[in-house]
């Protein structure tokens, strides 16, 4: 059996939904909530990674560079305003935080 | 190609596998090592489809300064672990088949687009330029053709680092820092004083 | 097109204006520490002014093998978001020294969102969408958490900061599934793809995914979740600029990446953006009769108002981009001055923030209760306020181009609205004030004046100008 284009489609598509199935369960814990956001990130760098190569064409390995780029830049952000939110509350309980709702 | 069939499946599973660990593992620092287990079996991916830069940048950035930024935030924030679970068996039914409805969507769909798109007719991957090494067809455009977003990616990472700093970066009046203009330009005179002491008479300020 | 070194840099003239003067204001407050944040100020200022006359004035073209475009329509949204983010400058500098909190990194923030913004209206790849609107997002995240001290700020840009990078990852996941259907990232490579192939399952799928992503920028509904919590809890100049810019940004991305490239699945998209902006103003009108909050209430008004801005968009003809453009710079105006008011107002060094602290505003205060009263007549749609003309031009696009069904819900929504307004003005002005207000800041007071008397009466002059520019700006996209 070879392996195929849709085979690297499917192995991100399985990763994505778990990213979304991570943010979906894990509503409180932010720090999981971030790493399944790095999971959704990975798993669109193998689908322009895969579609790179299949395409004979470079261009979609140059936007993975630069979708790791700005995840490590998101990640560094994320992080940073976690720390501001965990400083004020003591907690990174975002669920519960009812200091704002509706 | 059986050994790439089985290279394939082999890290198609390990990265499924230890991506669905992190966002089920109890500990965080678990999950941490789960995402760069993930992130390491991703990068073999990389390599099988002849990406090998970005398989070694995947490694050397997420796992290199990503993941243990990740590391270093769940240990330095004091946080009960177990009480942000609660509601995890809550979300956990609808969560599923609200999963299981995209997975399939996503799944048929991107068999459509492997299939009808553009690049259905070629059925091995293959390096743009096969002349070149992967690294080197890289470098060849990125400072050219895509000029304009590396610099938009540097001041992405200049925002990121503004950010960073000004959101966490405090000057606390009660810590002493090191003054190190004051400590370069200290003289003799100002430290120490040659004073004649006299026999029984001990020195005063 | 190729174009030599010199001819391509004053075309990405603005943007540069705004990178370099960026990375200066960043090296003055460096090493001139908080005492410098006055002079980073005016700097910013003048770097935005210039960025806008480099804008007005300069040359047109294509540059970086299609991925910016620079033509009437980049330069029309140019001028607006940087006269926008000038404005934003000086209402941060003004509320920062009342509360003591002197920071050069504000205007840098300001100024980097700007040129994420600045290049979202010139894209014309994905490759530049991506980048441009990360490079927009992540400097708002950071501002709107930018009152570190202040749980509400922190809880904002951390829930903005979620939604806002799990709706990068569907953006992304789009891209990537049109990159693999058109073999290109370029507008014009996939206009022909879908011309050659037609619009399949994958790329409406992609262009799905890639909807969602801007309309969560653009904060319409359903991907408005963090709009309320956001305009409640970061700081009121940070909501004022968050309220305007970014949003005239996204919808003209929007306008961009579907007419050069998306143009021959135009069924599908209008369809999708018809849903979105149905359920925008429902969302808008519904969620803002609960409110007691005036910044919440100002999130529900600003979703309804993207709902009205998108039906100018999936009409998909000329007429309606220019409505839609008309639109979104009367509205900016609105919100603008709405957030100057806000930011006039204190009762006891505290800022007034529920409507219920509005009452008896016409004794304390009625130059601002008048400017408060005519904005929202403004936003309310009432003739003859600027509004009213925005929502004229866009529902009148929408009739043309036979969506009157869509046209008539977005009336009965918009009358639904009105209701929050006019609750908001018989507070001010017929209920007893509880207790004295404190003297306002005056830039803040001169936006206010300044943006209520252009929605009424400046507007009547101006209408015809910002009509003209727009159909301009309209014409450059190609459309009928």
């Amino acid at each position: 059996m070879t392996i195929g284009l849709a085979h690297y489609l499917a192995v991100a598509a399985i990763l994505f939904t778990i990213g979304v199935f991570g943010i979906f369960v894990n509503r409180k814990n932010v720090i999981v909530i971030l790493m399944s956001i790095e999971m959704i990130l990975l798993s669109v760098n193998i689908n322009f990674v895969a579609f790179s190569a299949y395409l004979h064409n470079i261009q979609g390995q140059i936007i993975a560079l630069f979708v790791l780029t700005v995840a490590a830049a998101e990640a560094a952000v994320g992080l940073a305003i976690l720390v501001t939110f965990f400083r004020n509350r003591g907690d990174i309980a975002v669920d519960d935080a009812s200091m704002m709702k509706g | 190609m059986p050994l790439t069939a089985i290279a394939f499946y082999l890290l198609a599973i390990v990265t499924v596998v230890s991506g669905f660990m992190v966002i089920t593992a109890r500990n965080p620092v678990h999950s941490v090592l789960y995402l760069i287990l993930c992130f390491f079996s991703g990068a073999g991916l990389f390599v099988l489809l002849g990406a090998e830069f970005l398989a070694m940048l995947l490694v050397v950035v997420y796992v290199g300064a990503v993941a243990v930024l990740f590391l270093f935030v769940v240990m330095m924030l004091d946080v009960d672990f177990a009480r942000l679970r609660e509601g995890y068996a809550q979300y956990l039914p609808l969560g599923l088949v609200v999963a299981a409805v995209l997975l399939g969507e996503m799944v048929t769909v991107s068999s459509a687009v492997a299939n009808r798109g553009a690049a259905a007719a070629n059925a091995t991957p293959q390096a743009a330029d096969l002349h070149v090494s992967n690294t080197q067809s890289i470098g060849q455009v990125l400072y050219t053709d895509y000029i304009y977003f590396f610099q938009a990616a540097g001041i992405v990472l200049l925002i990121a680092m503004i950010g960073a700093i000004v959101l966490t970066l405090r000057h606390k009046p009660s810590v002493r820092r090191q003054k190190i203009h004051e400590q370069v330009g200290r003289r003799r005179r100002d430290a120490v004083e040659v004073t004649k002491v006299g026999v029984g008479e001990g020195i005063s300020e | 097109m190729m174009t030599d070194l010199s001819s391509a840099l004053m075309i990405c003239l603005p943007e540069l204006i705004l990178a370099v003067g960026a990375m200066l204001v960043l090296m003055l407050g460096a090493f001139g520490g908080e005492r410098s944040t006055g002079a980073a100020t005016m700097f910013s200022g003048a770097a935005l002014i210039a960025g806008a006359f480099a804008a007005a004035l300069g040359p047109h073209g294509t540059l970086f093998a299609g991925a910016f475009h620079m033509d009437q329509l980049a330069a029309y949204s140019k001028v607006a978001i940087y006269v926008a983010s000038a404005f934003a400058v000086v209402m941060g500098y003004g509320w920062m020294n009342r509360s003591n909190e002197r920071k050069f990194e504000y205007p840098v923030l300001i100024l980097l969102a700007t040129l994420g913004m600045s290049m979202m209206v010139s894209a014309g790849d994905l490759i530049s969408l991506y980048i441009s609107i990360e490079l927009q997002s992540l400097a708002l995240y950071i501002l709107a958490a930018f009152q570190r001290d202040d749980a509400r700020a922190s809880e904002a840009g951390l829930k903005y900061f979620v939604l806002g990078a799990l709706s990068s990852g569907i953006l992304l996941y789009g891209i990537s599934l049109v990159y693999g259907f058109a073999g290109s990232m370029g507008f014009t490579q996939i206009a022909h793809a879908i011309a050659a192939g037609g619009a399949n399952h994958g790329v409406v799928f992609g262009l799905v995914f890639l909807i969602c992503g801007v309309a969560f920028k653009a904060s319409a509904a359903p991907f408005h979740m963090w709009t309320p919590d956001v305009y409640e809890g970061a700081p009121t100049p940070v909501v004022a600029f968050v309220a305007a810019a970014p949003k005239l940004a996204a919808m003209v991305l929007f306008v961009r990446t579907l007419s050069m490239g998306f143009f021959g699945a135009h069924e599908q998209w209008a369809q999708v953006l018809l849903v979105i902006a149905v359920i925008s103003f429902v969302v808008g009108a519904f969620g803002g009769l609960m409110q007691r909050d005036v910044k919440r209430l100002l999130a529900y008004s600003s979703i309804a108002n993207i709902g009205y801005a998108l039906l100018g968009i999936a009409a998909g003809t000329q007429l309606g981009v220019q409505a839609m453009l008309v639109f979104m710079v009367l509205y900016m105006i609105d919100v603008t001055g709405f957030f100057a008011c806000l930011l006039a107002l204190a009762r006891n060094g505290r800022p007034i923030t529920q409507i219920s602290d509005l009452s008896g505003l016409k004794g304390s205060k009625p130059g601002i209760a008048l400017a408060i009263t005519a904005l929202s007549l403004s936003v309310l749609g009432m003739p003859p306020f600027s509004g009213f003309w925005a929502k004229f031009y866009v529902f009148k696009s929408a009739f043309d181009a036979g969506l009157w069904q869509i046209a008539i819900a977005g009336l009965v929504a918009s009358v639904v609205a009105a209701f929050y307004y006019l609750r908001m003005i018989k507070i001010m002005w017929f209920d007893a004030s509880p207790a004295p207000v404190d003297g306002s800041p005056s830039e803040a007071r001169w936006i206010a004046f300044a943006c209520a008397l252009f929605s009424f009466p400046v507007v009547l002059i101006a209408l015809h100008f910002l009509d003209q520019s727009a159909g301009l700006a309209a014409a450059s996209l190609g459309l009928h």
